[in-house]
């Protein structure tokens, strides 16, 4: 009995830990215009739409949280090996996994930038200067959560895969259950803010995103704080609910009917996910309405 | 069939880094066999610079394997150079000095059928598809070799299977402290898959140029090396694990001020604090 | 991701002269391995890998994925690349897998099925709930005309000049069984080469199994996630980086990735059983 209650307070920790990875990792992704909007952040110089955005196009969230995070766990595990405190550990292995990740932040940067020279894109050095800062600084806080959490899963649960291991599963779900989610978000809501409201941005349309804010000329910064409003949180909550209830599936009911208790346990959750998104669906459906012969607005 | 998006104009030809790559990356990987001629584990760092090697060869095919439309993400090529690579890798290590040659023998059997699968069976028809593939898995082989010879002083499976662990000064046997049995492998595969395929990634465009694309994949080995050298604390001597970080720190501080400097010399213009350009197109 | 627009004209008809060299190569490397290792236990694993490497392959094509234009709301799907959703569900079902792997084969892969269903379901009701609640786009297929599960109209919902967004019904239910196959995959190979690990590799290094139990587990990990990789990227391949379900006529093309996911399985786990084997 001791022990689940252990495991269920671990697995709350580690939930929690995860909510907050997931909506740190979202916004800071969404400051680089990682992941899919960053196409259009390339494709606007290109039809003449100059911007001062940050491209940081280091790779696909997937993979590049997977790095991030098990370059973490990694260094983590090696000072662990070395007799250091867990906790001091992991603050270093998050502190050089976040080095690794502003170093290609500049590099994709400027590489990106220097590529559309022929289109008169420049380089802007305060952009560096101070998106590069930021997204350091939110990409601290989701490896060294993330890490946390897989060193609970490890250390405190008994999962047989060692540190860095768990540090490449949970980083590429981190970064597919992160760019899932808040990438529309950005990409859409955010970046073609002058396109109407409540549908999709028409084809025609792409590349002529927003470049000037309430006050001057609209930067990465201004689109964290538009991120952190729903896409962050979201990502933060769909990653921690992945990993409370994978979890949580796990502690409390593997030890019922050797190991069936869990899966039927999977199975209800699953349901319970496709009845709210039916829900969801219909609601759309219902409230919202067909486009039923859309106006001819010049786009 | 298919269209091919971007030329390669000028600069040094690909079968040319395809072999200068391929034959530096090997004598590196050998030359840290010096290690165990020798009896020391100061000759680690070459396993990195031979990683250095293999990602500027990397990058390029990268390069033109994308430069037709694959139809996903750069990263993907990445990640399959490195799914087959690290398989041929962990293989070849039963062979002892034989070890590299092995490595690339079979990751060029395993990338070549993967390629004739991907290229015939999926019907992709691209025309670089076998040969590029084929590079890629052997990069892959010999990146994740020349890390493994770098944190553990050889790439040898015995080596890279145990590690020790020092309790009050006592230093004792131990596979989980090890490369493979702590799971340091995971963190050099997305080290090498990312650095790999990061630097076309972050140099495309029509602007592209050959030698800042290259330097960059200099920079992204050296820096990976850093990590690599940081980590392999945990397992080789502090004295050579801090000559590889000598090593790595020299060379990416080098290469990211040169990649600077390519990138400025490239760039439309290069200003701080200032509006966006006023074009005609607005 | 790539800013690279064209994509491949690759036919959707399959390649008969290719696909039977390739079905002869697998049977090569089948029989192969039963040469050097016999019908022991490592010509199970190799047999295991294949099936793995085939469910991986086949899951991928029913994940519900648009690429960049779904950031835009300007086709249907999950804004990220295919092969890297299928790894995060895969890998995600794997740690369950691995975490149930003493309950026995059967038990444990379909923990990791259900663990990679998991998460494509969290995942999936997520972006309809950015969708309709951030956006206030309701989902809508480019691909048909009715929802062929729910039987909901698709056209009018699609707003002008997009190919349609968010995830229609037959898409969640695709992207949760593309998680199903790609987690239950994923741990059949990790398990499969876990068990032989275990036997043989005590006997080769001279060591007791409990010893030698971390190695096992990193080799048959790293081994598992390397096979799964491979063969999302095939399959990612061969629909070219965005499809919409297993509604979508590009879901036809799978006969062409079980056979490529099959060879390509069975190639890398030959070459996976023979570090022991041989």
């Amino acid at each position: 009995m001791e022990s689940i209650v252990f495991g269920i307070g671990i697995t709350a920790l580690a939930g929690a830990l995860a909510t907050v990875a997931g909506a740190a990792e979202n916004t800071e992704s969404d400051i680089g215009s990682q992941g899919d909007p960053n196409s259009q952040v390339q494709l606007a110089p290109q039809m003449g739409y100059l911007h001062r955005i940050f491209n940081k196009a280091i790779a696909g969230e997937p993979p590049a949280w997977g790095l991030w995070i098990a370059l973490g766990a990694g260094i983590a595990w090696a000072f662990m090996a070395m007799q250091i405190n867990p906790i001091l550990a992991i603050v270093l292995g998050a502190a050089l996994a976040t080095f690794v990740q502003g170093v290609y932040a500049t590099t994709a940067y400027l590489g990106r930038i220097a590529s559309l020279a022929k289109f008169g894109q420049p380089v802007f050095i305060d952009i560096l200067k101070s998106m590069t800062t930021v997204t350091m600084a939110h990409a601290f806080v989701a490896i060294f959560a993330a890490v946390t959490v897989c060193h609970l899963m490890n250390a405190a649960l008994g999962h047989p895969f060692p540190l860095p291991l768990l540090g490449l599963v949970w980083g590429i779900a981190l970064g597919a259950a992160g760019s899932a989610t808040g990438n529309p978000f950005y990409g859409k809501e955010r970046q073609y803010q002058n396109q109407k409201y409540g549908a999709g941005v028409p084809i025609a349309a792409s590349g002529n995103i927003v470049r000037y804010a309430e006050a001057g000329e609209r930067n990465s910064l201004d689109n964290g704080w538009f991120s952190a409003r729903l896409g962050g949180p979201a990502s933060g909550v769909c990653f921690g609910l992945i990993v409370f209830l994978e979890l949580w599936r796990t502690v409390l009911f593997e030890q019922i009917g050797a190991g069936w208790g869990a899966i039927i346990i999977g199975i209800i959750i699953i349901l319970v996910f496709t009845v709210i998104d039916r829900y969801i669906e219909v609601w759309a459906r219902k409230n919202f309405g067909a486009y039923v012969k859309p106006t001819e607005e010049a786009s | 069939m298919t269209v091919k998006v971007e030329k390669i104009e000028g600069g040094i030809p690909h079968t040319t880094i395809m072999i200068a790559g391929l034959v530096a990356s090997v004598i590196l990987l050998y030359l840290t066999y010096a290690n165990i001629a020798v009896g020391t584990e100061y000759f680690a760092f070459f396993g990195g610079l031979a990683t250095v090697a293999a990602l500027i060869w990397g990058s390029h095919t990268i390069k033109v394997l994308c430069s037709y439309g694959i139809g996903t993400g750069v990263p993907s090529a990445g990640m399959i150079a490195f799914g087959s690579g690290v398989i041929a890798m962990l293989f070849a290590t039963k062979y002892g000095i034989a070890a590299p040659i092995v490595a690339i023998v079979l990751a060029a059997i395993i990338g070549a059928i993967i390629g004739f699968v991907a290229n015939n069976v999926l019907n992709m028809r691209i025309p670089v598809m076998i040969q590029s593939l084929t590079e890629m898995a052997i990069i892959g082989a010999v990146i994740l070799m020349g890390y493994a010879a770098m944190m553990t002083g050889s790439f040898e499976l015995t080596s890279l299977i145990t590690g020790k662990v020092s309790i009050l000064g006592l230093s004792l046997p131990s596979y989980q402290a090890s490369f493979i049995g702590g799971g340091l492998i995971a963190v050099v595969f997305m080290l090498g898959a990312i650095a790999i395929q990061h630097p076309f990634n972050a140099c495309l465009g029509p602007s592209w140029t050959q030698d800042r694309m290259l330097m960059l994949a200099a920079e992204c080995g050296f820096l990976s090396m850093i990590t690599a050298a940081v980590m392999s604390m945990a397992i080789v001597s502090m004295g050579a694990a801090l000559v590889s970080l000598l090593v790595a720190i020299i060379g990416w501080y080098y290469t990211y001020t040169k990649y600077i400097e390519l990138s400025y010399r490239d760039a439309a213009s290069w200003v701080d604090s200032k509006p966006i350009p006023e074009t005609e197109g607005q | 991701m790539s800013a690279i627009a064209a994509k491949p004209a690759a036919g959707a008809a399959m390649d008969m002269t290719s696909t039977l060299i390739g079905i002869i190569i697998l049977l090569i490397l089948i029989a192969a391995t039963y040469f050097v290792a016999g019908s022991g236990l490592a010509f199970m694993a190799l047999i295991g890998v294949i099936v793995g490497g085939i469910l991986i392959g086949f899951g991928v094509h029913f994940v519900p994925v648009g690429g960049a234009p779904a950031a835009m709301g300007q086709a249907p799907g999950i804004a990220t690349g295919v092969a890297m959703l299928a790894a995060g569900a895969g890998l995600a079902g794997l740690f369950g897998g691995a975490w149930a792997a003493e309950l026995g084969l059967v038990v444990a892969t379909i923990t990791g099925a259900i663990g990679g269903g998991l998460l494509m379901a969290v995942t999936c009701m997520f972006v309809n709930f950015i969708y309709v609640f951030g956006m206030g786009i309701p989902s809508a297929s480019g691909k048909v005309d009715k929802d062929p599960i729910t039987g909901d109209t698709q056209k009018e919902f699609k707003s002008q000049g997009t190919e349609g967004h968010g995830l229609p019904f037959v898409s969640y239910v695709g992207g949760v069984i593309g998680g199903i196959f790609g987690g239950g995959g994923g741990t059949l190979i990790y398990l499969m080469l876990l068990d032989l690990y275990k036997v043989e590799l005590p006997g080769m290094m001279n060591a007791l199994p409990g010893q030698v139990l971390p190695i096992a587990i990193t080799l048959a990990g790293i081994f598992a996630i390397g096979i799964f990789l491979v063969n999302a990227v095939l399959a990612a391949y061969n629909i070219t980086g965005t499809i919409e379900g297993p509604h979508d006529p590009k879901f036809k093309r799978f006969p062409r990735a079980i056979v490529a996911c099959a060879i390509a399985s069975a190639l890398c786990g030959m070459v996976a059983i023979m570090i022991v084997a041989v």
